[in-house]
């Protein structure tokens, strides 16, 4: 399987499609089960984020192979209103959730690689991976 | 063997002797073991994975449910894993705020330092503690030609904004040629700068007084500072050394009044800021005559003495732990 | 460590009713409340402090603030029923000559 799979996210169900979808990759490429929850959790927090903050969006899991190391990785996209304030949005303390460790930073620490781009009023991408160990 | 490996053996070990014979003492090794995990940075999600594969190992034949409520336990292990990591992180961000205030407070110490001038007529006394590591009340001496002046100033708030804006306060007396000045004068000029360059919930009080040797003369003027003390050594009486006057800070026009008293050998000025009175212990606040009477049971010694007696006293009583910043500065006529 | 803070709003003028103590922790609250009202012309904002048993000088500082705002934008605040260790804190720093202090009795009608 070496097609990207997507999945729109325009409700909550959709949030438990991208998760699943997930976690049937990553057991596939062969991660255990605690990267299997994290990877899926990652995927819960980053598809929550567009059906709160911008209505719809979607999330895409490919496999990679890097020179031979394999991994996983999401993208999260979505048109909505952008994160005008990215450093604030990336620190620890700051959040909107209720103050649970989880948002953006808590995805990151999730996840080996991690890189978001935002413009206001266009749109947000973020890419996480996570590398087999 | 990886780090890994020994550390899933032992928990191994740990459990499968728990599970035979149920002991506290391996309750508690259990307890032990898991300040290993944190050192070694093993998250709770990993905790549960750990136990799961021990399980496996321990019993092949566990039931399906079993094991599938440990991979339920996992998910939901996960949230935690979140907020141990957060933690984590703003432990470090901490730690690094911790060390930049410890450089801006030795910064201050060494910009804002205020010896204590020998003065022949007078034994002066002095104690400024900070309730935090930095110190929102400021006091300054200054010898010119004959005079000596001294003024006592508390900021309000508390903490680093607090001393930023003394540091203000210290540059700008520096830089007002005080010889000339009254000390209400000076709290006019001061308070049209604070006034301008402070947050809307900012203010200093601050107390101002010159003493004259010559004429023996202490000429002084408050912004409404805490009142400090006057010792009448012919009377052996304390008074309140009221010098009425609006905080700095809160209107570009205010007016200030010169107030004089004449210091006799023996008379004593007691400086302080509010963190004085507004000591609270467990029986309430302190009142101002048990200042005054710490102050009069010290009253024979050295002023220097007379000042750290009685913050060790106050400070025992709040329980060594200071609500405000601490200043108390005495002044006695030798001569 | 706690503030209660009671609101009652008759056309344009709020009455303000606090419990409790004004210190470093409770005053961004009382800001939060007091400051949209003194910063409209034409408010009369009376405080009652007579549940008030600690205050210290950032609480004094909201008030200095509010202070300011009222004048700046034409507005009435008035403060009444403080304690006497309250009051005390507002006459060493001369506050009580230039803001509407009532020194009234508790019960005493608006």
């Amino acid at each position: 399987m070496d097609i990207q799979s997507c999945v729109e996210v325009r409700n909550e169900w959709d949030i438990v499609s991208a998760r699943q979808l997930g976690r049937n990759m990553a057991k596939e490429l062969g991660f255990g089960n605690v990267d299997q929850a994290r990877i899926t959790t990652a995927i819960s927090e980053l598809a929550r984020n567009i059906y709160l903050y911008a209505g719809r969006g979607k999330i895409c899991i490919e496999p990679i192979d890097q020179l031979g190391r394999k991994g996983l990785r999401i993208v999260a996209l979505d048109n909505g209103p952008g994160i005008r304030e990215i450093r604030k949005v990336m620190e620890d303390g700051y959040t909107t959730s209720g103050g649970l460790g989880a948002g953006l930073p808590g995805v990151k620490r999730l996840m080996d690689e991690f890189s978001i781009e935002s413009t206001v009023d266009v749109g947000t991408e973020i890419s996480a991976t996570k590398w087999l160990r | 063997m990886t780090a890994k490996d020994a550390l899933t053996e032992r928990y191994q070990d740990l459990l499968s002797v728990y599970l035979k014979v149920k002991t506290e003492t391996t309750l508690y090794k259990g307890q032990q073991f898991s300040r290993k995990l944190l050192e070694q940075q093993i998250s709770p999600e990993d905790l549960v994975s750990l136990h799961i594969q021990v399980m496996d190992q321990l019993f092949p034949d566990m039931s399906e449910e079993m094991r599938d409520s440990f991979d339920f336990l996992l998910e939901a292990m996960i949230g935690y894993g979140f907020a141990y990591r957060e933690h984590q992180s703003l432990r470090d961000k901490q730690q690094q705020l911790e060390s930049e205030i410890e450089v801006a407070a030795s910064m201050q110490q060494t910009l804002l330092v205020s010896d204590v001038p020998g003065f022949d007529q007078l034994d002066i006394g002095v104690v400024s503690v900070p309730a935090k590591k930095m110190n929102g009340d400021y006091y300054n001496f200054v010898k010119s030609g004959n005079s000596l002046s001294v003024a006592v100033a508390d900021i309000i708030g508390k903490g680093i904004p607090a001393a930023l804006c003394m540091s203000m306060i210290k540059y700008a007396m520096d830089s007002l040629p005080e010889e000339q000045m009254k000390p209400h004068l000076l709290l006019e000029n001061l308070n049209r700068v604070v006034e301008q360059n402070v947050h809307s919930n900012m203010f200093i009080t601050m107390f101002h007084g010159v003493y004259e040797p010559e004429s023996h003369k202490f000429h002084y003027a408050g912004a409404g500072h805490e009142p400090g003390f006057f010792y009448n050594a012919k009377e052996d009486e304390f008074h309140d050394l009221i010098a009425k006057g609006l905080v700095l800070g809160v209107s570009r026009t205010t007016t200030y009044h010169p107030y004089e008293k004449l210091i006799e050998v023996g008379d004593m000025i007691i400086l302080l800021s509010d963190g004085v009175t507004e000591c609270r212990t467990s029986k309430g606040f302190i009142e101002r005559e048990e200042v005054v009477s710490l102050i009069r049971k010290n009253m024979d010694l050295p002023s220097q003495k007379i000042v750290e007696n009685v913050f060790q006293e106050l400070d025992r009583l709040q329980g060594f732990e200071l609500r405000d910043d601490f200043t108390l500065i005495i002044l006695k006529r030798l001569v | 460590m706690n503030l209660q803070i009671n609101q009652d709003q008759i056309n344009e003028t709020y009455e303000l009713k606090l419990t409790g103590e004004v210190d470093a922790y409770t005053a961004p609250k009382l800001k939060e409340v007091m400051l949209p009202l003194t910063d409209k012309e034409g408010n009369i904002v009376i405080v009652d402090l007579s549940g008030i048993e600690y205050m210290d000088s950032t609480g004094l500082g909201i008030f200095v603030g509010a202070l300011k705002s009222s004048k700046a934008n034409n507005s009435s605040l008035k403060l009444r029923g403080m304690t006497e260790r309250v009051k005390r804190i507002f006459e060493i720093t001369g506050l009580t000559e230039v803001m509407d202090i009532e020194s009234g009795v508790k019960g005493e009608a608006l």
